[in-house]
């Protein structure tokens, strides 16, 4: 009840037409960034951070989160028109998405994706409501030794799932971070590490600009790289823009369950929304009356990974808000955000800032609206900017990469980190590093630095409180279960022993 | 050698490895601040050692896993030898016309923005650097796709104002929307 309330006095606090204003301009503009390909959700925030300096408090957090939810969203319509989704996260859209523009039914297709989107932030934003305060709650009782094993989970869990066939290489890229992270001033004696001599170096590694670097840069060699992509024919003589309710009531079970899932994977350290998509498509197909059509231009298969990838959006912002660990790469760079405005994320958030949580919920809500109506209404305008030329956007996007980063301390030490950040992150994109777990590393280096040492300074030089605290214990079982199964000796083990079960137990029936 | 390969991927696991030494070495050599008397659990050194280590550990298993890759790579390859499957092989691959012109479009697209970035940028106006990376940047990639001199023309010279309007418009927003001290 509490909660409601205060959801309503956040609502009548930020319901202003300036406010409004902010939320139409953002959201419009995170959809362009997403739907157009090469430009990603982190880099339109990442971007924008940058031109948010000016504005107060609520209004910079609207306009990121507003671009945050628009880019995700967006993505779907590069996947849906020309099979590449324009943002990481609608990868699983284009799978049934781009087989029903083929058909004729683009139109439609974007519609479903559009009231997906919306309906799965609605589900996230509930969860983070619920989940965010007793979260925060439980944080505090957190004391170095957790938040050492907090650190060492996002970055295991973050390498594991985006690190793909290969989690090796997850953990190396995480590696990386928390090495960046190393670099300047530490935070308990205040020595300075690994500044070569450079005083620009003793503050350490901006995360803005290495972020637009990795985000922002490489994408724009990327899309130079890439040969140019075609429109499909967007609409049909069957096409509609407007989701029929029947659909979606068909769906309720599959949107609901994407809801939660994505939710729930945006709560994990450093995962995103392109794990979110895929898990719920996985789900859903698993359990689907019409899985032969998933791939083919299945509706409730795209309606799930649409539903999927907006919830995590709400989900990532649970541990981003409460613990200052972020779900996701675009969550990462909210919290730089955040900081820059004056809210230090964290376990003190509900004690220091308490209504800041349902701000957030309502800054959402404002941007889902603003998705549906956007999405449902202007189709043919999104089709439109799916043809800008690459190389009209492509020169300003760098221009914005170079400036933006520099306006933030006005030194041209940040365009060097931009560009050095820019050409590795490029290259290591290539070779199927991702990108998530090192992002994830720069933020938790020193949490994970700080806590360490102040653990072994607590306990005196002790590790057994490391593994013998309860919570402590939980994360280290977590951990070492994660990298056990990420071993494929150990993981082929297990699938041979769970078929060999399976197969017991059939024998057993048939003979019963 | 592609960058998703067996082969890049033991390079640069020899390049980790040096890296995740060089992390251990300085960890282990840094100051421990003794004269501070501070525990001797919380030197400055002590993460940046384990993260070394770590480091070293990964790019080893990575060497191993590239070595057995290559490996797995080359008996695949000797199998699909045969007349039949090369030619099917040979289908699939890109052309190696697009795949040049793909790499020149990149080469220039990379050197040309750091050269703007690094270089460019303080060396003259911010308006005018970024004017001049515009206009370049727009000229150069649709230079191919223009047939007779009248369309080269029409490019450069919508380049040229596409590069200056662009580069005023940037420049204006951030000095006097964010009163920022341009480079």
């Amino acid at each position: 009840m509490d909660g409601l309330l205060a959801l309503g006095q956040a609502f009548q606090q930020m319901a202003t037409s300036q406010m409004l204003f902010h939320v139409m301009w953002a959201t419009l503009l995170g959809i362009f960034v997403g739907s157009l390909p090469g430009l990603t959700a982190t880099m339109g925030v990442a971007l924008l951070t940058t031109l948010t300096y000016t504005l107060d408090r609520d209004a910079a957090i609207t306009v990121l989160i507003c671009m945050y939810v628009g880019a995700i969203y967006g993505g779907s319509r590069s996947a849906i028109l020309l099979n590449i989704p324009g943002t990481p996260a609608s990868a699983a859209t284009a799978l049934d998405g781009y087989p029903l523009a083929q058909s004729g039914r683009a139109g439609y297709a974007m519609a479903l994706a559009t009231a997906g989107s919306a309906i799965g932030t609605l589900v996230g934003i509930l969860l983070l409501v619920m989940l965010a305060p007793p979260l925060a709650e439980a944080a505090l009782n957190f004391g170095s030794f957790e938040f050492f094993w907090l650190a060492v989970f996002g970055i295991v869990i973050s390498g594991q799932l985006t690190g793909g066939i290969s989690p090796l290489k997850g953990y190396i890229a995480g590696l990386i971070g928390l090495m960046v992270a190393m670099i300047g001033s530490e935070g308990i004696h205040a020595h300075i590490r690994f500044n070569f001599d450079m005083p620009e170096l003793n503050g350490g590694i901006g995360l803005i600009p290495a972020m637009v670097g990795a985000f922002g840069f490489a994408e724009v060699l990327t899309v130079m790289w890439r040969a140019k992509a075609k429109v499909v024919n967007a609409t049909g003589e069957r096409d509609r823009i407007l989701p029929k309710l029947v659909d979606l009531w068909r769906y309720k079970f599959t949107i609901a369950r994407s809801g939660v899932i994505g939710t729930l994977v945006g709560i994990i350290p450093g995962v995103g929304e392109d794990i979110g998509a895929w898990a719920s498509y996985a789900a859903a197909r698993r359990s689907s009356k019409e899985r032969d059509e998933f791939g083919k231009g299945s509706y409730e298969g795209l309606t799930a990974a649409e539903t999927g990838n907006s919830a995590v959006v709400p989900g990532a912002l649970i541990p981003a808000l409460t613990l200052a660990v972020p779900g996701s790469a675009p969550a990462a760079v909210l919290i730089a955000a955040l900081f820059i405005h004056g809210v230090r994320p964290g376990p003190m958030i509900m004690i220091e800032q308490p209504d800041f949580i349902y701000s957030v919920a309502v800054m959402l809500i404002f941007a889902t609206i603003a998705i549906a109506v956007f999405g449902l209404f202007l189709t043919r305008v999104f089709v439109l900017v799916l043809k800008v030329p690459r190389e009209i956007l492509m020169p300003l996007v760098f221009t914005l990469c170079v400036i933006g980063p520099y306006a933030l301390t006005q030194r041209t030490f940040e365009i060097w980190v931009m560009v050095v950040f820019g050409l590795v992150g490029f290259v290591l994109r290539q070779m199927n590093y991702p990108m998530a777990p090192l992002v994830l590393g720069i933020i938790l280096g020193a949490l994970l630095d700080k806590s360490l040492r102040r653990g072994l300074t607590l306990s005196d030089g002790d590790l057994t409180p490391f593994f013998t605290r309860p919570i402590s214990a939980v994360f280290v079982v977590i951990i070492v279960i994660s990298i056990a199964i990420g071993i494929p000796a150990v993981r082929n083990a297990i699938s041979r022993t769970l078929d060999r079960l399976l197969k017991r137990e059939a024998e057993r029936s048939a003979d019963g | 050698m592609t960058l998703d390969s067996a082969t890049a991927d033991r390079w640069t696991s020899i390049v980790l490895f040096a890296v995740g030494l060089a992390m251990l070495v300085g960890g282990y050599t840094m100051d421990r601040l003794e004269i501070r008397q501070i525990h001797p659990a919380s030197i400055p050194g002590l993460v940046p050692m384990i993260l070394g280590l770590a480091m070293m550990l990964c790019a080893a298993l990575l060497f191993v896993s590239a070595r057995a890759a290559h490996t797995a790579s080359k008996a695949h390859l000797a199998n699909a030898a045969s007349p039949s499957t090369a030619t099917q092989h040979s289908d699939k691959t890109e052309p190696n016309s697009r795949r040049t012109t793909s790499n020149r479009d990149l080469f220039f697209a990379a050197s040309y923005s750091v050269v703007y970035a690094l270089a460019l940028v303080g060396s003259l106006p911010f308006a005018q650097a970024t004017a001049i990376y515009i206009a370049v940047f727009y000229t150069h990639f649709t230079w191919q796709s223009a047939s007779t001199t009248t369309d080269h023309l029409k490019r450069v010279a919508f380049g040229i104002g596409f590069g200056i309007i662009g580069a005023y418009a940037i420049a204006s927003l951030f000095q006097y929307g964010f009163l920022v001290r341009l480079p």
